[in-house]
């Protein structure tokens, strides 16, 4: 990761941080509005790829605030699919958060004399979430990689399967994660449903798993089985 | 936790082009064959055309030259084995020495072991198989009880291994076996180059469910290798096998062997398909496009000396799944018959009796969830 990557995410983490009791607010102070604009227009000049990085820690700690939307908004382009590529960003962080959680629960959390994470079913309910948050971290980089390099009006392929994938991570790793913590992860006091709520919503917003299985089984169909090997490596390497 | 930054695949060298020149090569080389045999293609032996592919120059190719090699980046390596994956060549009789036994014995071998196998893996004349599995060491592996004692004209091996695919039509194995008398677990243990053709190596056929002849039981009854057979250090075999492992589990074989069948689906649903057919479509493309990602990025993580045991585990994983279900889930929604000659009936047909194997080869899915979990801080 670039410096200037890791000093815009410490801004964001403290922003956040703050925005978390303050509201949007503080958000929109930051200038993060501006993230996205090219400097020669006065903005940042960010790319793809620190909106990614953002928007990540965004859905761990302001879920609940329109960080997407204030930041998109700078760009002026209200594009449905670009409020679904926010979104995978958003959901990649939440997933991080919650396997986070879990993971810290079952290494603290004693029953039978042991922690629960000495337990195999523990072990490997962790591991099949673990895999779904690595698989849709990595399709969030992959398809801000493409914004990146073929601009947004060219990255519909990317985004479709990437929010595809993220929604269909939701629901194994908000069960499994809710699962290994017990009944103090239904609880509203504890901060695991900070995550996992949103993450249930993100799923249905700016296109469910049928709406983009569809788009993107219609494009993949018109490829034929050959031409999709040919349009997968043509795009990435 | 341990970090699991992605890291970007950025090959050297002009990729279009070798992914041009190769799928030229192929569209003459390749064998017309069964459509059958395009699937889970990295099982099917054909050693006129490893013969072929490797006089291209697509075998070996992180190997240096001067042993036979084409010295080329791992990353290049990478973009090959997927065309040809994509392809569905048939791959098998070079696959495990060209993924694994030359990179193994450049890292640990001794020079004269270099210069005796190198040549041959990259001429894709020379096929090597696995000896890991025993009757008593599955998912165990450090139950291996198979032992090497030293004697004065070379090693003495004895015991047996299992589930050792390609050993009948392979020239040579690397086997973990015992060196270190009353050792146990995974000390003591080493690697040994074993030709297969040495007096006292038996090989019998084990067919599969499929009716395949993969599998087969190898027994050793004191049989003699000359103390050069030794790989790397004696007593560091584990060491050594569990960098062999990040090599086979990481690959994109672990998500491209049955394309044939996904390509056959796409063909068969023509450009305007039922609902259901274009949902399972976009799913599937879905995951495959998420673990290639996934895949080169842990692919760029081993080129750059790295050790990704974890995120190789994940693709294994993923990629496991993700071909295990895809056969039950297009049967959910295709009309074929059991018994139809069609294109997709038979890939069908073939990959669910095949996929049971799925999480089973290069590590059982308990086995990598284990490692998964430790990764994550867990045990």
């Amino acid at each position: 990761m670039s410096t200037a990557r890791d000093m815009l995410c410490d801004t964001a983490s403290a922003v956040f941080a703050e925005a978390a009791t303050a509201g949007i607010a503080p958000v929109e102070a930051a200038g993060f509005a501006l993230l996205l604009v090219p400097e020669a227009d006065g903005g940042f000049g960010g790319d793809w790829g620190d909106l990614n990085a953002v928007l990540k820690i965004a859905g761990v700690m302001a879920p609940d605030l329109p960080v997407a939307e204030h930041i998109l908004s700078g760009l002026g382009e209200m594009s449905p699919a670009l409020h679904a590529a926010a979104t995978v960003s958003l959901m990649a962080g939440a997933m991080e958060q919650a396997l986070a959680l879990s993971v810290e629960h079952v290494n603290t959390r004693q029953q039978f004399g042991r922690p629960l994470g000495k337990f195999q079913a523990v072990q490997q309910s962790l591991a099949v979430m673990a895999c779904e948050v690595r698989a849709v971290d990595a399709a969030a980089g992959a398809m801000a990689a493409r914004l990146d390099a073929a601009g947004f009006t060219d990255a519909d392929f990317e985004i479709a399967a990437a929010k595809l994938r993220a929604n269909r991570a939701v629901g194994v790793v908000t069960a499994i994660a809710h699962q290994v913590h017990g009944a103090i992860g239904f609880t509203q006091e504890y901060d695991l449903n900070r995550v996992t709520i949103p993450l249930m919503r993100w799923r249905g917003a700016h296109g469910n798993d049928a709406h983009w299985a569809g788009i993107l089984g219609r494009q993949v169909a018109s490829l034929g089985g050959r031409g999709l090997w040919e349009t997968l490596t043509a795009r990435a390497v | 936790m341990q970090d699991f930054a992605l890291y970007p695949f950025d090959p050297p060298g002009d990729i279009l082009a070798l992914r041009t020149d190769l799928r030229a090569w192929l569209a003459i080389n390749q064998p017309e064959g069964d459509i059958v045999e395009r699937a889970n293609c990295w099982a099917s032996f054909d050693t006129g055309f490893s013969r072929a592919l490797g006089a291209a120059g697509y075998i070996g190719m992180t190997l240096p030259a001067r042993y036979g090699g084409g010295d080329r980046h791992p990353l290049e390596r990478y973009v090959v084995i997927e065309e040809l994956l994509a392809a569905g060549a048939p791959v098998g009789a070079h696959w495990i020495a060209d993924r694994q036994t030359g990179p193994l014995i450049l890292r640990y071998g001794s020079e004269e072991q270099r210069q005796r196998y190198l040549p041959g893996i990259a001429r894709g004349e020379l096929y090597a198989c696995i000896g890991l599995s025993e009757p008593g060491a599955g998912s165990d592996l450090a139950a291996v009880r198979t032992t090497a004692r030293e004697t004065a004209e070379g090693w003495r091996i004895s015991g047996q291994k299992i589930w050792t695919t390609g050993a009948h039509l392979s020239h040579v194995m690397l086997a973990l076996v015992r060196t270190e008398e009353g050792s146990e677990r995974n000390a003591g243990l080493s690697q040994f180059l074993v030709d297969l053709d040495t007096p006292g190596i038996t090989i019998r056929p084990i067919i599969d469910m499929a009716g395949n002849h993969d599998f087969n039981e190898v027994f050793f009854d004191d049989a003699l290798v000359p103390h050069g057979a030794l790989v790397g250090e004696r007593g560091q075999g584990w060491k050594q096998v569990t960098a062999e492992l990040g090599l086979e589990r990481s690959g994109p074989e672990r998500y491209l062997s049955s394309h044939a069948l996904f390509a056959a689906l796409i063909d068969a649903a023509g450009a305007d398909p039922d609902p259901a057919v274009a949902a399972l479509i976009g799913e599937l493309a879905a995951e495959m496009w998420t673990l290639r990602q996934l895949s080169m990025s842990t692919a760029a993580k081993l080129a750059a000396g790295e050790d990704p045991m974890v995120e190789a585990s994940v693709v294994k994983e993923l990629g496991n799944s993700f071909e295990q279900d895809m056969p039950r889930r297009i049967q959910a929604v295709v009309t074929s018959g059991w018994e139809d000659p069609d294109d997709l009936a038979r890939l069908l047909r073939a990959l669910l009796i095949a996929s049971p194997s799925f999480s089973l080869r290069g590590g059982t899915r308990e086995v990598i969830r284990g490692i998964i979990a430790r990764g994550l801080g867990l045990r």
